[in-house]
């Protein structure tokens, strides 16, 4: 019966994957495959299961919401570590999603003129935490540099934190001919070996991309098949 | 460019199947040594032996976007790293930010404790979803806490991160436990290979089921992967080549065929 399953999936992947790569990347100069494709109506299809997609992409928020309230929920009644702030989470959640609720019923009007209350809520509260993590994370960052070198000086370390060091001193908004030469020195950084490496990093990644979406096209991949 | 799209996915198609039959008849194939796929294994013992979770994490990566195949090859990952730990009592943790990718999650742990034939110890609250597709900061946060809460053992973070992974690599380092990080995305990356223990650079994510599992259409994905990196070096090269040499390149080649 498993074995029949996953038959079964093998083939509605590799159905759908086909015909929604064909009906991407065919367009209309491509001769007979153009003719092959527009006879066969793939572009329409194509766009149906794109569509198909986005609807059930638009579900799982709902499992996600059930998923919150029972990992939450469960650490609140099994009292584990940490179940006070779960029982916080979830009472913000049910609050925020009263809110909105009531905010698209009317039933609650407008606070401030214009802006709804989940808004108000929202950049009072997430707004300003993100900003002291963003602040947190300039520290993290020239630590972890520094844990680089305290970890092993290796040529390659060495440049990485060589690096770093040239492109933020570089930016300093600073007078001084040795500043004005860092930025120089930076901005040739970026421009030459940072872009050409950051291009070599996105090509390899795209290659094996495409790799990668061809085992799935041919109904290869681990979650189809067991 | 729709041409050469269709035979970068032929030539790549033909490649991997020619390679999955050869493999499969001689299974040595050479693989260069990787450190972060070397460290998994003992990471994975060290979580059984502690009998605390391993935490692996998506990052921002979900199904129907960019960075589809990212998730699958991430999943991938997280299976072999669910199937060893499956054999202790401590269940991996799976955390992402998109919704999508939780029922990946859930189904990858489930497939890998099915795979040990541990159905039973298997819960489907170990894949959690943290709510901050579009605040990387706040998710960075939520990854903290759970490396905390939870007492995890490792952390094998994978998919799409930005330079928010910098908070959940210092907490991982400030708890005393071993990181391994990749991100698709290139701040992530700088990142992984700045302060993660064993990072995994640009697509070497991808190869995951060829170092750690022993199927060969895994390791023909390797051999596919080198073999159109190559051909892609000498697409380069070879027109540079030529315009150094003012064509005389092509026009040896040209003269050569001729001749012939």
């Amino acid at each position: 019966m498993r074995r029949a399953i996953a038959l079964l999936a093998s083939v509605i992947v590799i159905t759908f994957g086909f015909l929604t790569l064909t009906g991407l990347i065919v367009g209309e100069d491509l001769g007979f495959l153009s003719a092959l494709a527009g006879a066969f109506r793939v572009a329409e299809l194509t766009s149906v299961f794109l569509e198909l997609v986005v609807v059930t992409v638009g579900v799982t928020i709902v499992i996600g919401i059930l998923n919150l309230l029972m990992v939450h929920g469960g650490r609140v009644v099994r009292a584990r570590r940490g179940w006070p702030y779960s029982i916080l989470l979830l009472i913000s959640a049910l609050a925020v999603i009263a809110l909105t609720i009531a905010e698209r019923l009317a039933l609650l009007p407008a606070v401030d003129g214009e802006r709804p209350a989940s808004m108000i809520l929202l950049e009072t509260v997430q707004v300003p935490v993100e900003s002291a993590l963003a602040a947190l994370l300039l520290f993290s960052l020239v630590y972890g540099a520094y844990r680089l070198m305290h970890r092993r000086v290796t040529w390659t370390n060495l440049l990485f934190t060589l690096v770093l060091l040239v492109a933020l001193l570089g930016a300093l908004p600073l007078p001084g001919a040795g500043i004005s030469l860092l930025a120089s020195v930076r901005d040739w950084l970026m421009a030459v070996p940072v872009s050409a490496g950051a291009r070599g990093l996105l090509l390899g990644i795209a290659l094996a991309t495409v790799v990668t979406g061809v085992r799935v096209l041919l109904g290869q991949d681990r979650s189809y098949r067991d | 460019m729709q041409l050469v799209s269709i035979l970068i996915i032929l030539l790549a198609l033909a490649t991997y199947v020619i390679f999955t039959q050869i493999i499969r008849r001689r299974r040595d194939v050479p693989l260069r040594p990787v450190q972060a796929f070397e460290q998994l294994p003992l990471m994975v013992g060290e979580s059984i032996e502690a009998g605390r979770p391993l935490h692996a994490s998506f990052g921002h990566s979900g199904l129907g976007g960019d960075d589809t195949i990212a998730t699958l090859a991430a999943a991938e990952l997280f299976y072999q790293v669910a199937q060893r730990a499956a054999l202790g009592e401590s269940m991996p943790i799976i955390t992402a930010s998109q919704t999508s990718a939780l029922p990946v999650a859930q189904d990858t742990l489930r497939r890998a404790y099915l795979s040990r034939d541990r159905l039973g110890n298997w819960r489907p609250g170990n894949a959690r979803w943290h709510p901050a597709p579009s605040q990387p900061l706040a998710f960075a946060a939520a990854l903290t806490a759970t490396i905390g809460d939870d007492r995890v053992s490792g952390n094998v973070l994978a998919g799409s991160f930005g330079p928010e992974l910098a908070l959940v690599l210092d907490q991982a380092r400030r708890r005393g436990t071993r990181s391994v990080a990749t991100s698709v995305a290139l701040e992530g990356q700088a990142v992984a290979y700045a302060m993660a223990d064993s990072p995994l650079i640009g697509e070497e994510i991808f190869t995951a089921g060829g170092y750690l599992g022993d199927t060969a259409g895994q390791r023909a994905t390797i051999v596919t992967q080198d073999i159109l990196r190559w051909l892609l070096i000498l697409a380069i090269l070879v027109p540079v080549a030529n315009t150094l040499t003012d064509g005389a390149l092509f026009e040896a080649v040209f003269r050569l065929f001729e001749g012939r």
